[in-house]
């Protein structure tokens, strides 16, 4: 006696020819997400933690500001001295008239250097300030 | 009759079994180098630079200032009472609603003072204080009169709230010069 196993005559395959364009959609959204690093840290900072945090919608609006552990202050790609921001600044706030500044400071730092650069800020005009924190667990 | 003989077409395809492959690639790449990160921060506007010369001092009467400084040492004075950070919130809140109703020139303006030696992260967890005390008021406000959430009101009634009535005054006093 032979035993015919009934197989389904419909065929089982999941259809993947559009597999690929599903997964373009997915890139497609990824690289727009994406904003690769434009700038390399050159200074070490941990950011304070805070609750009554914003978040800055426009993120091209923003100029940063990083003050490291060592007192170093970097802004775009280069190391800079307190003085000097006040020029560089004025001609970012020239480019963009309402520009954010965010202040990347560690929060070891002190308060000393901190009022230095809000002086510098305020002599170039560049009052829009942030103060970066991350959210409070 | 001669037959003329059909030459066979080839098959002209382009093998895209591998096609997925590669996108998927693609996409692990552009996975792992996103970053979508958000900045958050406490925003703030300074004030307008005046040369030391020019500065005039405006008197401020006593019920509308609340003023905070923060030594070295990390003592916290509120109006010249010592404070611990986490209670700056409970102080200022009655304060910045009893002039809910009040013209802005009468409101509470918080000013926050710091020695060079001040740990930034204290003045950070302050500021974070009165920015959450002014939230609260501001929260409590939409409730009451709206009866909606902040973030539910329209850019009209979100106008009153933030600006006519519980407009955010922090000045950062002038640094003194040693």
């Amino acid at each position: 006696m032979t035993f015919n196993k009934k197989r389904a005559s419909v065929k089982q395959e999941i259809p993947t020819s559009s597999m690929p364009d599903i997964i373009f959609m997915l890139l497609l959204f990824f690289m727009v997400a994406t904003t690769l690093k434009e700038v390399e840290v050159y200074v070490q900072y941990k950011l304070p933690e805070a609750v009554a945090i914003e978040k800055i919608e426009n993120k091209r609006l923003i100029s940063y500001i990083w003050v490291g552990k060592s007192g170093k202050i970097q802004v775009n790609d280069a190391i800079v001295k307190v003085e000097d921001i006040k020029d560089i600044m004025y001609k970012k706030r020239q480019e963009l008239p309402n520009v954010i500044v965010s202040l990347r400071i560690d929060k070891e730092s002190d308060m000393g250097i901190v009022n230095d650069i809000q002086q510098e800020l305020r002599k170039a005009d560049a009052r829009r300030i942030n103060y970066s924190a991350m959210l409070k667990q | 009759m001669v037959q003329i003989k059909k030459k066979k077409e080839r098959d002209a395809n382009i093998p895209d079994a591998g096609m997925s492959d590669i996108v998927f690639l693609l996409l692990l790449f552009f996975l792992v180098s996103t970053t979508i990160d958000v900045d958050t921060g406490i925003g703030l506007s300074l004030p307008e630079y005046i040369p030391p010369e020019e500065q005039e001092f405006v008197p401020l009467s006593k019920d509308r200032l609340a003023a905070l400084n923060i030594n070295e040492n990390g003592d916290v004075l509120l109006d010249g009472k010592v404070i611990a950070i986490p209670q700056i919130s409970e102080n200022l809140i009655p304060r910045i609603e009893s002039k809910i109703n009040l013209p802005l020139k009468k409101k509470l303006v918080v000013s926050v003072k710091t020695d060079r030696k001040t740990n930034y992260n204290l003045y950070i967890q302050a500021l974070d204080q009165i920015k959450y005390a002014y939230a609260e008021v501001q929260k409590a406000y939409a409730q009451q009169a709206f009866g909606k959430k902040l973030s539910e009101l329209t850019p009209e009634e979100e106008k009153t709230v933030k600006k006519e009535k519980v407009p955010i005054i922090i000045s950062i006093a002038e640094p003194e010069k040693i």
